[in-house]
Formats: C-alpha cells, sequence, structure tokens
C-alpha cells in the first residue's frame, strides 16, 4: 500500500518566513518591529499597536503544553497510518500567552500533560517542507 | 426615531429533518419558514425581515428566501456567515424589532449533514496545499471541531479535576429527555455511564457521544413587536436581554482562556441588563454541539461555580427536577444539528406551554437559551410575560 501524500501548507507573503525558517530548522513567530509583540498565526497588522511593520524573530522553542489532545480518527487519509497522534496547544516561553497549535511527538507510555515543558523539533513533510512540532523536556 | 420596542417570539417551525432527506436547502427552508408562519398565524405578507445564518459552503440568501416566500418587501434583511450559528440571526432580528427597523422577522438556520464533519473537503484551494490560518492547523492533523473540543475539555480537565464521566452524565441526562421526544429524536434507547464510556474516542477525552447528530435540517422561529404579538395565535415570549461575545484571538484553538471563552463575556453582558438572577430562571437551552459546551456555559450562566460544572451535572442538576433543567427537548446530540435553534424553539414552548408530555411542572417563567463557544457565542434570557 502506498503511503498517502502528506498534507502540505501552502506559503503565502505573510507566511513564507514561518515556513524559510523552519527549512532552517528554526522556529520564528511573527513580531512587531514598532511594539515588540509577537503574534500567531501571522497578520497583516499588529494586533497590539497597529503598525504594518511586521517580521519573523526567532523564538527560543520552549514553552509548556496548555492543552492536548490525542486524535483517534483520521480526517484526512495522510494520517490514517499516524494514528493515535497527539494534538497540543503549546503556549511559548517567550511571551505571556503566545501559544500555536502543533503536535508533541515521540511520546512514551507516560504520555503528556497539560504543563509540561516541551521544546520545538522538526519533522520532515516534503523536500520543502518541515513541521515544527515539539517533544518532551525530560528531566 | 421608533421607540425601542419589546420583543417576542410567536412563531417556531422545523423542516422535515433526517440523515439524508434528499430536499435541497431552499426547501428545507421553506418547509420549516411555513411551519412557523402557521404556528404563528402569519401570512408571507404580514413580514418585512428575515435574517439567516448559514455558511459560504451552504449558503442560504434571505432575500432569495423571502421570494421564494412570496414575501413582497423587506424592511430589514441579513444574511450572516460569521460567528455563533442561530444566535446570530436571532440577534440581528431582535435589534432590529427592537430598533424599530422591522415589525416581523422571519428567523433561520439551515444545514446540510453532507460536510458536517469538516476536513480538508471544504476548503478551496487545497489542492496546492493549506492554505490561509489552515496551514497552522492541517499539517498538525486538526481539520474540524472535535480536534478543538478535546483540547477545551482536557484543559479542563486539568484545570479543575473534571471527570469523563461528567461530561457522560451530561450525555445520559439528556438522552433521558430525548427519550421523552420520540417524534423528534433520532435516539429513544436509555443511555448508561457506561454505554458512553465504551463510546470510541474521536479526539481523546471527546468520545462520539460527546457531539451533535449531523442531518439535514431547517428551523425557523419569527419575532415581532409586543403590540403585534398580542393578536396572534400563540401566547407569546418574550426577550428579556441578550448579548454577543468574543475573544481577542478568533481562532478556536488559540483563545486566550479555553475554560472561560467568551459565553463568559456574552452572558456577564446579558446578565447586565436584567434584573433577573439565574435562580429566576426554570429552563435552559444550551448549545451541545459538543456536550462540553453546555458545561462551560452552565459556569459561565451563573448555574453553578466557575470549574464546578462536572460535579454539578454528574449531580443530576440539569434533569427535569434538577436545579437548571437543560436541553428538555434531547439536544442535538439527540434531535440533531438545528445549529442553535433548537434551544430557542425547545425554551419558547416550554415557556408558553406547548411542549406536550415534556412540560416542566409547574411551567417556567423564565428560560435563557445559548449558541457556540470559543472565539463567539450569543445567549438570551426569554420570559412569559
Amino acid at each position: 500500500m502506498t503511503e498517502s501524500p502528506p498534507l502540505l501548507p501552502a506559503p503565502d507573503e505573510l507566511t513564507s518566513f514561518f515556513w524559510e525558517a523552519a527549512r532552517r530548522r528554526e522556529l520564528m513567530i511573527q513580531r512587531c518591529s514598532a511594539c515588540g509583540t509577537y503574534q500567531h498565526p501571522p497578520e497583516p497588522v499588529c494586533h497590539s499597536c497597529l503598525s504594518f511593520d511586521l517580521g519573523g524573530a526567532e523564538v527560543s522553542g520552549r514553552g509548556t503544553v496548555y492543552s492536548y489532545t490525542m486524535a483517534t480518527q483520521a480526517f484526512h487519509p495522510s494520517f490514517a497510518d499516524k494514528l493515535p497522534f497527539c494534538i497540543a496547544v503549546v503556549e511559548l516561553d517567550d511571551q505571556p500567552g503566545l501559544k500555536l497549535l502543533t503536535n508533541i511527538v515521540d511520546l512514551q507510555a507516560d504520555g503528556v500533560n497539560v504543563g509540561d515543558p516541551v521544546e520545538v523539533c522538526f519533522r520532515a513533510l516534503s523536500d520543502a517542507i518541515d513541521l515544527p512540532v515539539f517533544r518532551l523536556v525530560r528531566a | 426615531m421608533p421607540k425601542k420596542q419589546r420583543v417576542a417570539i410567536v412563531g417556531v417551525g422545523y423542516s422535515t429533518v433526517g440523515r439524508d432527506t434528499g430536499l435541497s436547502l431552499d426547501t428545507l427552508t421553506a418547509q420549516a419558514s411555513i411551519a412557523a408562519m402557521e404556528d404563528a398565524g402569519v401570512k408571507p405578507a404580514d413580514i418585512d425581515g428575515v435574517v439567516v445564518h448559514s455558511f459560504p459552503h451552504q449558503y442560504v440568501s434571505a432575500t432569495h428566501t423571502a421570494a421564494m416566500l412570496g414575501i413582497p418587501d423587506l424592511a430589514f434583511y441579513s444574511g450572516s456567515v460569521d460567528g455563533a450559528a442561530y444566535s446570530m440571526a436571532a440577534l440581528h432580528a431582535i435589534a432590529a424589532i427592537a430598533s424599530g427597523s422591522a415589525e416581523t422577522v422571519l428567523t433561520l438556520r439551515t444545514v446540510h449533514r453532507a460536510g458536517a464533519a469538516g476536513g480538508s473537503s471544504l476548503v478551496p484551494g487545497m489542492e496546492r496545499g493549506a492554505p490561509g490560518p489552515f496551514q497552522f492547523t492541517m499539517p498538525y492533523g486538526s481539520f474540524t471541531g472535535s480536534h478543538w473540543a478535546g483540547l477545551y475539555m482536557q484543559r479542563h480537565m486539568a484545570m479543575y479535576g473534571t471527570k469523563e464521566e461528567d461530561f457522560g452524565a451530561f450525555a445520559v441526562a439528556q438522552r433521558e429527555y430525548a427519550i421523552a421526544n420520540p417524534s423528534e429524536s433520532f435516539f429513544t434507547e436509555p443511555l448508561t455511564i457506561d454505554d458512553y464510556l465504551s463510546a470510541r474516542y474521536i479526539a481523546a477525552p471527546l468520545r462520539l457521544l460527546d457531539c451533535d447528530y449531523p442531518v439535514d435540517s431547517s428551523s425557523a422561529l419569527i419575532f415581532t413587536t409586543e403590540e403585534r404579538a398580542r393578536d396572534l395565535r400563540q401566547k407569546p415570549v418574550f426577550f428579556e436581554s441578550w448579548a454577543m461575545g468574543t475573544t481577542q484571538e478568533s481562532d478556536f484553538s488559540l483563545v486566550e482562556d479555553m475554560t472561560q471563552s467568551s459565553p463568559f463575556r456574552a452572558a456577564r453582558r446579558m446578565w447586565s441588563r436584567t434584573d433577573l438572577k439565574p435562580s429566576d430562571v426554570g429552563v435552559a437551552g444550551l448549545y451541545d454541539g459538543f456536550s462540553f459546551i453546555a458545561l462551560q456555559w452552565l459556569e459561565a450562566l451563573g448555574f453553578c461555580g466557575i470549574g464546578e460544572s462536572g460535579p454539578f451535572v454528574s449531580s443530576g442538576h440539569t434533569r427535569a427536577d434538577g436545579v437548571i433543567p437543560t436541553n428538555t427537548d434531547g439536544g442535538a446530540c439527540n434531535v440533531g444539528r438545528r445549529h442553535g435553534a433548537n434551544y430557542f424553539i425547545e425554551v419558547t414552548r416550554q415557556l408558553r406551554g406547548t411542549a406536550g408530555e415534556r412540560a416542566l411542572p409547574g411551567r417556567p417563567t423564565a428560560g435563557v437559551v445559548s449558541n457556540a463557544v470559543g472565539p463567539f457565542s450569543g445567549c438570551a434570557l426569554i420570559t412569559a410575560e
């Protein structure tokens, strides 16, 4: 059985910095050059000061698990052989409330808990796309 | 400047409802509209407003609906595709009547089962990859409401010790109501907590039995002024207070606080505009697109303390003899997805005394209805007089 091709993102002018950074194995989040506020996902304007002067800025890649769910049903064929897998919201250490949706990978039998520390890592989806995901920071 | 009008619900109606009716969105819409007009005792020429909520992939036009029904002239119309499902149609119509912009308004929510579970098929341009905001969700396997629902439930469990059995207790209580509503419910077999816990996970801790039941349906309600309502067929019920609420973040998965999302804002706003209190309310219709949403509304509306909805539900307080009888028609998990409208319809029936064998003892004089969760929501307080 051939594997279903992965569901890829379609980078656009607002988001290409994120995917180009991921290709370099860096996590970059949109940041306002005027007031320094991070926001995700990227928007054309800063929601904090309404500046249009925005760019990507590298972040620590560290955060905590805000919440998670174990997906047990695939809604796209490319996920059928990955079940169950962990979809999570991670709050980054770089700014209170700065969150992104992601996967927690490499989970062991003891799973994951809300509040667990995590760090970014990357999974190649194609020759052009690496996906930023997170793994538990083991004590 | 017209004086502010008190707004009444005078007619309610449903279309044929089923898993696969074979009926078009327009046909369903016409059926529900005609049923509501018959219930109210009004004719198309009496209606001067139409407000529809629909989603772009299942768009229903307000102006076309009016033309289809022979409504000669609209003083007010709105086709909302944003936000909290049927409650948006209701709140737009209330605002229109209260402001004097229209007198008698038909409000509608029509849905087709197809595509109900979401997924990549609904997003245009997917052949080039997940576009726009979807590029930050779909590559992670997050496609549908079930995924953010699992996240919301897990967060509540982690913050407050809520148990899976608490969500199950809500499903069990709703099924008891559904059994008493055989003409509308798709499920009339008793449900036990063990049945709930044996249902498969979709996105753990979310189980199949936490999800509303996708159907083809159209729901219609007719609102009018108090003066006009007094001359119509049914005993009118009245909107006492109403409100919308949103969060700063518009993505379901990224709202600031999953356990206290927009319902807390809408509910606070609604209560600030009335002298009534939660203890005055005898019946509730709380959105159960996923069962946890009703639990968040119980907290937001003040029927129990913050974080306490799990034990509250498990103690039976949403049952007919409980603190706040909730979703007495069986809720959308049983009567199917009416996308917010069934709460307004069932609470209306309980308040005006047309709930038949499901009528609550000592007819309640006030009820509350709610719709949606997360980034946007709406709610309203309805009274019998």
